[in-house]
C-alpha cells in the first residue's frame, strides 16, 4: 500500500511538472523543469 | 530570454525520455543474476527458502551450493557477499565454488548471502555497478552492489534500528545490514528473515565451522584480521600461526560480547558452530580514495592513499603497489585453508578435507581469472 501511495504522489508531481513545462515561456526555466523530470520518470517506471 | 515555443517542451521531453531510457538500462541491469559455474563436484543446489519458507519468492532468496564428499566428517559453511560492496568476499566464494573438490565431510557455500544488496549500489559513493575479471575462458562480469539490502526490498528504514532480540540501538540504515541482523527473526524485516534462514541452515545441517568473508577500508583497524568467537579461539590462534609461515600477517580479534547482531557473535552464541569472520583491506571503501571505478576494484591502487603515504602522514598499513583483487582473494583463500587445517588438527573425528583450492601464492602468480570457469 505504501508503495502505491508513493507511486501516485510521484505520478501527480510528474503531471504538474509537465504542465508547468508547457506553460513556461523562458527556455532556461524549461530546461530546469526538464532536468527535474528525470528523477520522477525514473521513480515511476522503475519503482517495484 | 523569452523565446519559448510549443516545440521546445516536446523536444525537451524527448531528450528526458532518452536520458531516462539510457539510465534505466544500467539500473535494471543490476537485477540480472551473476553467472556462476560450479565445479563438477557440486552435489546439490538449495535456496534459503528451503530453511525458512517465508523467504520464498523474495529478492533475498539466495542459492546455496552443496559439495558432499559422501565420506564422514565435519561440515563447513562459507558466506560471501554479506556486504555486496566488498568484492573479495564474493569472489573468494565464487573461486571456491568453481574449483573445489570435497574429499572428506561437506562444504556449503552461499556466494551472495545478501542477494538483495546486489541489485543496487550505495547512494553518493559513486561506485561502479559491475566489474569484469579476465578469465581463462573469457571475460566474467560481476555485480558490485551495496553494503546493505536494496531499499526497494526493505523500506522504510526505522528512525533508529533496534536489534532483535537484544534491543541494542544502531543507526537506521543498519536495519538493512545483514551483519547486524543475526540471529534474525522469522516475523521481522527481510534481512532479519535472511539472518534467521542462515541460522536455520547452520542448525539443520549441523555445521561445524562457518566463515563470513568481508573487506574494509584501509583505515579500519580490523583489516587483515580473523575475528573469532571465543570458543573458536584455539583454532583461530593456530590458523594465524600457520599463516605466518606463509608470510601472511593476520591480527586475531575475539568477537566482542556486547556488540550484538554480528555473524561471529550470534552464530557462536546460538549454535554449536565455530564462527570466523575475515577481513582484507579494500581501498575502494576508503574515505581518502579518489577516482572510484572498476580499476580500483581490480587493482586497488589509489593516488590519494599513495600521496598520503609518501607525505608520512598515513598511520595505517597501505601497500604502494596497491591491494589488488588477486591479493585480497588470495588472503581469504589461504586463511580459509589455514582455519580448516587447524580445525582438523583439533577435531580429528570431524575432518573436512578439500582439494583443488588455490592458495595465496597461486593467486598472486596466476590471478583471479585463472580460477574461474
Amino acid at each position: 500500500m505504501l508503495f502505491w501511495i508513493y507511486y501516485i504522489i510521484a505520478a501527480y508531481i510528474l503531471f504538474l511538472l509537465i504542465k508547468e513545462l508547457f506553460n513556461e515561456k523562458d527556455f532556461k526555466v524549461q530546461i530546469a523543469i526538464a532536468i527535474s523530470l528525470i528523477p520522477f520518470i525514473l521513480r515511476i517506471f522503475l519503482i517495484k | 530570454m523569452n523565446n519559448g515555443t510549443s516545440k521546445n517542451p516536446i523536444l525537451l521531453l524527448l531528450i528526458v525520455v532518452i536520458l531516462c531510457a539510457y539510465s534505466s538500462i544500467e539500473f535494471l541491469g543490476m537485477r540480472k543474476p551473476d553467472l556462476l559455474i560450479p565445479s563438477k563436484s557440486l552435489t546439490a543446489i538449495k535456496k534459503l527458502s528451503n530453511y525458512f519458507k517465508g523467504m520464498k519468492n523474495t529478492s533475498a532468496d539466495s542459492d546455496i551450493y552443496f559439495f558432499d564428499s559422501g565420506k564422514p566428517g565435519g561440515t563447513v559453511l562459507l558466506l560471501g557477499g554479506t556486504h555486496p560492496n566488498e568484492p573479495a568476499g564474493f569472489i573468494t566464494a565464487v573461486v571456491l565454488l568453481e574449483q573445489l573438490k570435497c574429499e572428506e565431510g561437506r562444504v556449503i557455500i552461499i556466494p551472495q548471502a545478501c542477494l538483495s544488496g546486489f541489485t543496487c549500489t550505495d547512494p553518493l559513493e559513486g561506485y561502479p555497478s559491475s566489474f569484469t575479471v579476465k578469465g581463462k575462458y573469457g571475460d566474467r562480469k560481476f555485480r558490485f552492489g551495496s553494503r546493505v539490502a536494496n531499499p526497494l526490498d526493505q523500506w522504510p528504514d526505522p528512525l533508529v534500528y533496534q536489534h532483535y532480540p537484544s534491543g541494542q540501538k544502531l543507526s537506521n540504515f543498519e536495519s538493512r545490514n545483514l551483519n547486524r541482523c543475526y540471529p534474525g527473526n522469522p516475523e521481522g524485516s527481510l534481512m532479519q528473515q535472511t539472518a534467521y534462514a542462515i541460522l536455520q541452515l547452520i542448525r539443520s545441517e549441523n555445521v561445524d565451522v562457518a566463515f563470513d568473508l568481508h573487506e574494509a577500508a584501509p583505515e579500519i583497524p580490523i583489516i587483515n584480521a580473523i575475528v573469532a568467537h571465543e570458543k573458536a579461539r584455539d583454532v583461530a590462534g593456530m590458523a594465524v600461526l600457520n599463516l605466518e609461515f606463509e608470510d601472511l600477517k593476520y591480527a586475531l580479534e575475539i568477537s566482542p560480547v556486547r556488540f550484538r547482531g554480528l555473524s561471529h557473535r550470534e552464530w557462536g552464541d546460538s549454535t554449536t558452530v565455530f564462527p570466523f569472520l575475515m577481513e582484507t583491506s579494500n581501498p575502494i571503501q576508503g574515505r581518502l580514495r579518489g577516482v572510484t571505478n572498476e580499476k580500483l576494484v581490480l587493482y586497488g591502487t589509489d593516488q590519494n592513499y599513495k600521496k598520503a603515504l609518501e607525505s608520512g602522514k598515513l598511520r595505517i598499513e597501505y601497500l604502494v603497489s596497491g591491494e589488488p583483487l588477486k591479493l585480497r582473494v588470495g588472503r581469504h583463500l589461504q586463511a580459509f585453508l589455514a582455519v580448516l587445517s587447524a580445525f582438523n588438527e583439533l577435531n580429528p573425528d570431524k575432518h573436512i578435507t578439500v582439494s583443488k583450492v588455490p592458495g595465496y601464492h597461486d593467486l598472486m602468480i596466476n590471478g583471479v581469472g585463472f580460477y574461474l570457469n
